[in-house]
């Protein structure tokens, strides 16, 4: 029913493995949560959203789900605001999701404006390359945000030589995008011997 | 007293139903114990009025009032037409029908058959239909498949259809079912997409939350507030929610379509302008006949 994490993907996925930086990546297809090819609704959303919340509650071990709309014809904004948009929301910092294989530009419209709704980020990977729907980085960390979407994992300290900015100050960009939802982290061993945090992107 | 709603011999848009009515008096009120519909030769009820007449009749009889609707020209007439769209499978069997109700029902006949043909369809919350959407969206393609924008086209009156009858399984809390229908009008130049229910009325539902969610918003007219559960997306779930109206909304206005609001007493009509709907172009009517629920119709003209 799913794909297996370590199977090869043939739909439109981001040009990532299935570990970014030793985090587990895996690909579900929501068509697969649903009762039909269309998702229209707030209670049909609800009830496509507590099947997705089993199946990742039984996913401990995975950080990013990368949402595939393969086969999935159409979907409307109630549902994809009770569905992936919500999931995000309540997983904000601790998971990441993304939606792939999204080319329908009218489901993308749809998405986009229930990812703004609820002022919830949602990357979207389009032939390897991504964008965020819903809410936007701010002024101040958007090229923060653009080097890790870049690099998948970075450290403070390697923005931080790049873009010429202190680590303090990079480091705060980097917290705020992952309160917000834009960033996944994790915690690593610095090169001093301490403990440091690795901002993913999510896809 | 006995109540006529006397329809227009041409073609019976929204507008002249409701010219209909306010001539009638009031067939809800209360002194009202017989209500006749009468359909002259040479009346043509569109898609957009003959739901929210439905919906009306409908509601008279569910009020134990004597309902009778007299076709001048029998099936030859409106009557065949409205049988064909499935009016009378919506119809309440104690209605009467004059001269008789049709025998058969054409819709069961050729459900299917032509797709360009407008069919209403039932909205009831406790028989969800998944196909839906489809059915009442196939007659898009069909008719406007030599237009370059026919597939945005039909995503867009799909999210429309997808979103007020959500709104409708969701707010308006009614035994009486609701009704959608879209219709595209000869040649693919005008499409109107309708959907109507006999519920609590959008105000009814959204105003008594105004006051903890949207406290700036309290003392605004019917219309203001209607413009801004378009514009901005208003819920009385709270700030979060909202956003299917205000989506439907940004992709009729892509279409420049019309928007028409009737709600139980008054009624709300939105041009776009610059983009979006605005208060001030918005046409209002109040104190209407009374008509339970919402009753909303996106209206639009395509060129070429």
């Amino acid at each position: 029913m799913f794909r297996d994490s370590t199977e090869r993907m043939t739909t439109e996925t981001p040009a990532t493995p299935n570990l970014i930086d030793g985090a587990a990546a895996e690909t579900i297809l929501l068509r697969d949560f649903m009762e039909s090819s269309q998702g229209w609704g707030r209670e049909q959303g609800r009830i496509v959203y507590g099947k997705l919340l089993t199946f990742i509650e039984s996913r401990p071990g995975t950080l990013i789900f990368r949402v595939s709309m393969k086969g999935v014809d159409r979907s409307d904004i109630s549902f994809a605001s009770e569905t992936v948009v919500e999931l995000a929301r309540r997983y904000r910092g601790s998971k990441g999701f993304a939606l792939i294989d999204l080319t329908d530009e009218d489901m993308l419209e749809n998405w986009e404006a229930a990812a703004a709704r609820k002022r919830q980020p949602l990357m979207v990977w389009r032939g390897g390359r991504a964008h965020v729907i819903g809410a936007q980085p701010s002024q101040g960390t958007i090229d923060a945000f653009q080097f890790a979407l870049t690099h998948g994992g970075v450290r403070a300290a390697q923005f931080a030589v790049a873009s010429g900015l202190s680590i303090a100050n990079v480091s705060s960009k980097f917290k705020q995008l992952w309160e917000q939802g834009f960033l996944l982290r994790r915690e690593a061993v610095a090169e001093s011997g301490g403990v440091e945090f690795v901002y993913l992107r999510i896809g | 007293m006995e109540c006529t709603v006397a329809l227009p011999a041409c073609w019976v848009s929204a507008n002249a139903l409701e010219n209909a009515l306010l001539r009638s008096g009031n067939p809800h009120g209360a002194d009202v114990y017989s209500v006749t519909v009468g359909f002259p030769t040479g009346c043509k009820v569109m898609v957009d009025a003959a739901i929210r007449l439905l919906s009306l009749v409908n509601q008279l009889d569910h009020c134990t009032r004597r309902v009778r609707l007299s076709f001048e020209e029998g099936e030859a007439g409106t009557m065949g037409y409205l049988n064909r769209m499935g009016f009378f499978d919506n119809l309440s069997p104690s209605i009467e029908v004059s001269p008789k109700r049709p025998a058969v029902s054409r819709k069961k006949r050729y459900s299917g058959g032509n797709a360009t043909l407008v069919e209403i369809e039932r909205i009831n919350k406790d028989c969800r239909d998944e196909n839906l959407l489809t059915r009442l969206t196939g007659a898009l393609m069909d008719s406007c498949r030599n237009r370059e924008d026919a597939s945005e086209l039909k995503a867009a009156a799909w999210t429309i259809f997808a979103e007020l009858i959500d709104n409708v399984f969701s707010h308006s809390s009614t035994p009486l079912d609701g009704y959608a229908a879209l219709q595209v009008y000869p040649g693919g130049g005008q499409v109107r997409v309708a959907v109507s229910d006999s519920g609590l009325g959008i105000m009814q539902t959204l105003r008594p939350a105004l006051k903890s969610e949207f406290p700036k918003l309290v003392g605004i007219t019917d219309a203001e507030l209607l413009v801004e559960i378009f514009r901005q997306g208003l819920s009385r779930h709270g700030p979060d929610r909202g956003c299917g109206l205000k989506g439907s909304a940004a992709k009729a206005i892509r279409f420049k379509a019309g928007l028409d609001v009737r709600m139980p007493t008054n009624r709300v009509r939105l041009t776009p302008a610059r983009g979006e709907y605005q208060t001030s172009a918005a046409y209002c009517d109040d104190d209407l006949p009374l008509i339970w629920g919402t009753h909303i119709c996106f209206a639009t003209r395509l060129n070429g």
